[in-house]
């Protein structure tokens, strides 16, 4: 091996301590970019290919009075439709223990081909019997029940009918139930009636030839037309985009944490290079000697270089292990938060290639300024290099050093600090990175509670029924109102609805046919109400005066093409189109696209006086009041369709972004954990380079205790200095996270809230950190005799 | 060999300009041992500096082994300084995780002058001919100072340069030990080599041929030693 080489190797080996916090700060860092590049590229692949796999309609008409198969055969005829199944979707609830629960009831006709939306048999076959259905594989938890178990179904008169679960089915076009509080059955237009219900297949969800949503709308509203001048109402088109309804949320934020977690290896490669370029700064000497035995700056900034990929290279491969086992984790977490099952687990062909390329390219492109730096010093500069800062006060800037005053010790520390500025600032550039991006994780994640906090704190109901049929305001209120433990009521309207255009046509909509994703409600709740105290976010809430006025949600407003306040907004219920005056809009945390209005309005729906929903508040037992409020209603003659907990709604936000919050943490602990490292490898540097130094402290007569106080309160100021820094530059990084996660969210971006924990903690952590790792140098330098530390090179 | 013409060199510093060397004229030839002396600070090692092209001039010229140094660029200097030069220091400045055979071969490695598979039994070569090769395999600080010094030497002929520069080669030495290293300067002067030690040895005699005095940045003296 050439001389040149065994010197590189042996340095390293000497230095073992700090390559091993280089590679474990790299391999660290690695093992967050190989999770994610894992969990990106599988899940992102596997849910395009299950969600195509199931052959989506491209759009979906909800044509009044149902399609039947001579009608369907005709549109199947129509240009650009290659095929087209009639559905029906029916939203009621089903009895699990005490308890009422949700349940979205698929119709699908025995004869259909089950070519378009496709679901796949568990276990049981299709069709099922009269009295029978189909569960999506992960609605057992919410049912609670099995395969052979019964489910108490409730009919539109409220009647539960036993129904049996035949077998299971698996539809990866929607988000697992538990996330979304709601059971899935598949069942017969027959099975359907057993229960009550009126069968009619009212969905009518074509496939087009061509996928691009252009051509989607334009086939769609030409089927519309056909429909409408055949005499058929259209009450909504749906074109939602070719791909799962998760897709843009998982890739945006997966995208996210790959680039935090790149960051994290750029602070890897931060904390390399300083760390090289101390252990260079050591070497001063010996480059000069190098040189003057004719080494070329080129061929030294070789061998260092050389130096950097190894010790890259090694931590790239060490990180494939823990890259595999976090990758595959968060992959199978995130694909169960999608329902996207995972039937290929390999990368594509470049995701390795791509791993390897950025664990090697990236510390290199970091390292590379101060090693050229080093690499670059003249032979007489080099030879000059005594070892105890025989330049310090020579620069312009450094006479204002001596004018620090304090303490004897204090005074010497902060000069101490203060006089080499390029390492200071690199210390507390890798110390502000990390803290920076450990806070801003902490910050988002409480950014996020509060926001969820206090969208449930604006609602002041505990729970809300919807009655099967409207009902007189009056005998709502009076029936709710004798329950115990009902402390307010406030009875409602509220209306599926579809945007429409300004002439009145039914807008082709780009969302999804599942009745979670794309769901439009016009609700008109009592103007003042004491239920709903929304923060508004441009113009007002509703006044009484507001005949025609409307208030709009984040999400409603992103459906309606973004209107302003003074607008005209067209709705469409049941195929009538009203128009009303925006008057402004608010944040709603959770909830679909709603328009709030007032009652007066919507008295072209529904009867004046009468209302479909109630909002209670309660005291005690929320679930068990609501339960004799039920009993109340029904005893009034009244059915209710369906019952909510606010806490249920609670559940299913926060499900939504669960694993998400949880990357966001693990990340921001990556980030720490490789700041810290690169604090504690600087500062162990720095004091290790002033050996010599304390050699002459020592030999005029200061004692190691002495020297260990000056050391360690110079790392202190520099925890706390970096620790400032890092808080400070938190602030904007969490605007940002909180922008693009609120946006994903909640279509609003997450108020900047600061995580006091995460503040005080990264203050203790970085402070402590700094301390400790000053003072094992620190020790390790007083251990060795005055003679050893003044011939210290 | 060397020749040096009008030669300055000022620094700066806070207080205004320092002269270290003004108006030096200086030749040595090939065989030649000349010994720079003079009291601290007046300019020897300035000057030893400027022959290894690791300083440059701020005047006059200086051509050493057929290069004018003072027109060369800084980059292609230590490729030439390999080849064309030898130097030895006060301290030795072995690198300490080498061993001294490898210290040896790291000239060769940095220049190529040497196929790799020669390097290992001309550095064993050298060795011997300074008297340690015996302590080939050993790390410089298993060696003692008179012993580190003769591994720079043998380091400093690693590349048969034409000329030897010596900073204080003898000022961390014992005076038997010193003796032995001017030997050997001495031998390698007769071999052919330009010779030029910086030092404060008073009796030279028997081994420099000139002896150059430098008094605040001037020659002062530049005569030849009796033997």
């Amino acid at each position: 091996m050439r001389p040149r080489t065994v010197k590189m190797w042996r340095d390293l080996s000497a230095a073992r301590g700090r390559v091993a916090v280089m590679i474990l700060a790299i391999t660290v860092a690695m093992s967050g970019v190989g999770a994610l590049l894992i969990a990106r590229t599988v899940i992102v692949r596997e849910a395009e290919a299950v969600y195509a796999g199931t052959n989506p309609a491209s759009a979906t008409l909800e044509v009044e009075g149902g399609v039947d198969a001579a009608l369907l055969a005709q549109v199947r005829a129509r240009p650009g439709v290659t095929d087209a199944v009639a559905r029906q979707t029916v939203l009621t609830r089903v009895r699990v223990g005490d308890q009422w629960r949700r349940m979205l009831l698929f119709v699908i006709a025995p004869d259909d081909p089950m070519r378009v939306a496709k679901l796949r048999m568990e276990s049981g076959a299709w069709p099922p019997a009269d009295g029978e259905l189909l569960m999506e594989r992960t609605a057992g938890p919410v049912l609670d029940a099995a395969v052979g178990d019964r489910l108490a179904v409730a009919g539109p008169s409220g009647a539960t009918t036993e129904v049996r679960i035949a077998g299971t089915v698996y539809d990866a076009a929607l988000a697992p139930a538990g996330q979304e509080s709601v059971g899935y059955g598949y069942l017969t237009p027959a099975g359907l009636a057993r229960l009550g219900f009126t069968a009619s297949a009212d969905e009518l969800r074509i496939v087009t030839a061509e996928r691009d949503e252009a051509t989607v709308a334009a086939t769609a509203t030409g089927v519309a037309a056909w429909l409408t001048n055949q005499g058929r109402e259209v009450h909504l088109i749906q074109v939602p985009p070719y791909q799962h309804p998760h897709h843009s949320q998982s890739e945006t934020i997966t995208g996210m944490f790959l680039a935090f977690a790149i960051a994290a290896l750029v602070l890897a490669g931060v904390l390399v290079a300083a760390t090289l370029g101390a252990m260079l700064a050591a070497q001063t000497r010996q480059i000069g000697i190098m040189k003057t035995v004719g080494a070329t700056t080129g061929q030294l900034l070789r061998v260092y270089l050389g130096a950097v990929a190894a010790i890259a290279a090694t931590a790239t491969v060490l990180a494939v292990v823990p890259a595999l086992l976090a990758g595959y984790g968060l992959t199978g977490l995130v694909a169960e938060m999608l329902n996207v099952e995972i039937t290929n687990r390999a990368t594509p062909w470049w995701a390795p290639a791509a791993f390897f390329a950025v664990g090697l390219v990236v510390p290199l492109a970091v390292a590379l300024v101060p090693l050229v730096r080093a690499a670059r010093i003249t032979v007489r500069s080099a030879l000059d290099e005594h070892g105890a800062g025989t330049r310090v006060g020579t620069r312009r800037g450094d006479r204002w050093l001596t004018r620090l005053r304090g303490g004897r010790l204090s005074a010497l520390a902060l000069r101490n600090l203060l006089r080499r500025r390029g390492r200071l600032a690199l210390t507390l550039a890798l110390l502000a990175a990390g803290g920076a991006m450990f806070t801003s994780g902490l910050n988002s994640s409480a950014a996020w509670r509060s926001w969820v906090d206090d969208g449930m704190a604006r609602r002041a109901y505990d729970a809300q029924l919807r009655l099967a049929a409207p009902a007189s305001v009056d005998t709502i209120t009076r029936a709710a109102s004798v329950v115990d433990g009902v402390i307010a009521v406030e009875p409602f309207v509220s209306l599926p609805a579809t945007p429409a255009s300004a002439d009145g046509q039914i807008e082709v909509e780009r969302t999804y046919p599942d009745d979670g994703h794309g769901r439009f409600l016009l609700a008109a709740l009592p103007v003042p109400t004491r239920m709903v105290d929304f923060e508004v976010t441009a113009g007002r809430w509703l006044q009484a005066a507001d005949t025609d006025g409307v208030v709009l949600n984040q999400s409603a407003v992103s459906r309606l093409g973004d209107p302003r306040v003074g607008d005209e907004v067209h709705l469409a219920v049941d195929g009538v189109v009203g128009r009303w005056r925006l008057v402004g809009t608010v944040a709603e945390a959770g909830g679909p696209a709603t328009a709030y209005t007032s009652p007066q309005s919507v008295t072209r729906f529904v009867d004046p006086g009468t209302a479909n929903m109630l909002h209670i508040v309660t005291a005690g037992d929320t679930a068990a009041v609501t339960g004799a409020v039920e009993g109340a209603l029904t005893s009034a003659g009244l059915t209710v369709g369906e019952s909510m907990l606010t806490e249920d709604l609670r559940t299913a936000i926060d499900e939504h972004v669960a694993i998400f919050i949880g990357t966001l943490l693990a990340l921001a602990a990556l980030m720490a954990a490789v700041g810290i490292l690169g604090l504690a490898a600087t500062m162990s540097i720095t004091v290790t380079q002033r050996t010599r130094e304390y050699g002459i402290m020592q030999a005029i007569g200061a004692r190691p205790t002495v020297i260990r106080r000056m050391v360690v309160l110079e790392g202190t100021v520099t925890g706390l200095l970096g620790s400032l820094v890092a808080i400070s530059l938190g602030v904007p990084l969490s605007i940002l996270v909180g922008e693009l996660l609120g946006r994903i969210s909640f279509g609003l971006p997450l108020p900047l809230r600061l995580s006091p924990g995460g503040l005080v903690g990264w203050l203790l952590l970085s402070i402590v950190a700094a301390a400790a790792a000053s003072l094992v140098a620190a020790h390790r330098a007083a251990r060795l005799t005055v003679r050893e530390t003044l011939t210290y090179q | 060999m060397i020749r040096v013409h009008d030669l300055a060199k000022t620094y700066p510093m806070p207080g205004g300009e320092f002269p270290a060397l003004t108006g030096v004229d200086i030749s040595v030839e090939a065989g030649e041992f000349v010994a720079v002396v003079g009291r601290s600070g007046s300019g020897k090692t300035t000057l030893l500096n400027l022959l290894a092209g690791i300083d440059r001039p701020t005047a006059g010229q200086i051509r050493v082994a057929g290069i004018a140094l003072h027109e060369v660029p800084e980059a292609r200097l230590a490729a030439w300084r390999g080849r064309a030069v030898g130097l030895v220091f006060q301290f030795f400045q072995l690198l300490p995780t080498l061993t001294v055979a490898e210290n040896v071969m790291l000239p060769m490695d940095f220049c190529g002058t040497v196929p790799a598979r020669r390097r290992r039994p001309l550095a064993l070569e050298l060795l011997s001919r300074v008297g340690i090769a015996d302590h080939a395999d050993k790390v410089p600080a298993g060696l003692s100072g008179g012993q580190q010094q003769r591994a720079a030497i043998a380091r400093a002929l690693a590349n048969d340069p034409p000329v030897i520069l010596a900073d204080e080669p003898t000022g961390n030495l014992d005076s038997s030990t010193a003796e032995a290293v001017l030997g050997l300067f001495r031998d390698l002067a007769r071999a052919g080599k330009a010779v030029v030690m910086v030092t404060h040895e008073r009796d030279l005699s028997g081994y420099a041929d000139r002896l150059v005095t430098l008094v605040d940045g001037r020659v002062a003296e530049d005569v030849a030693v009796s033997a």
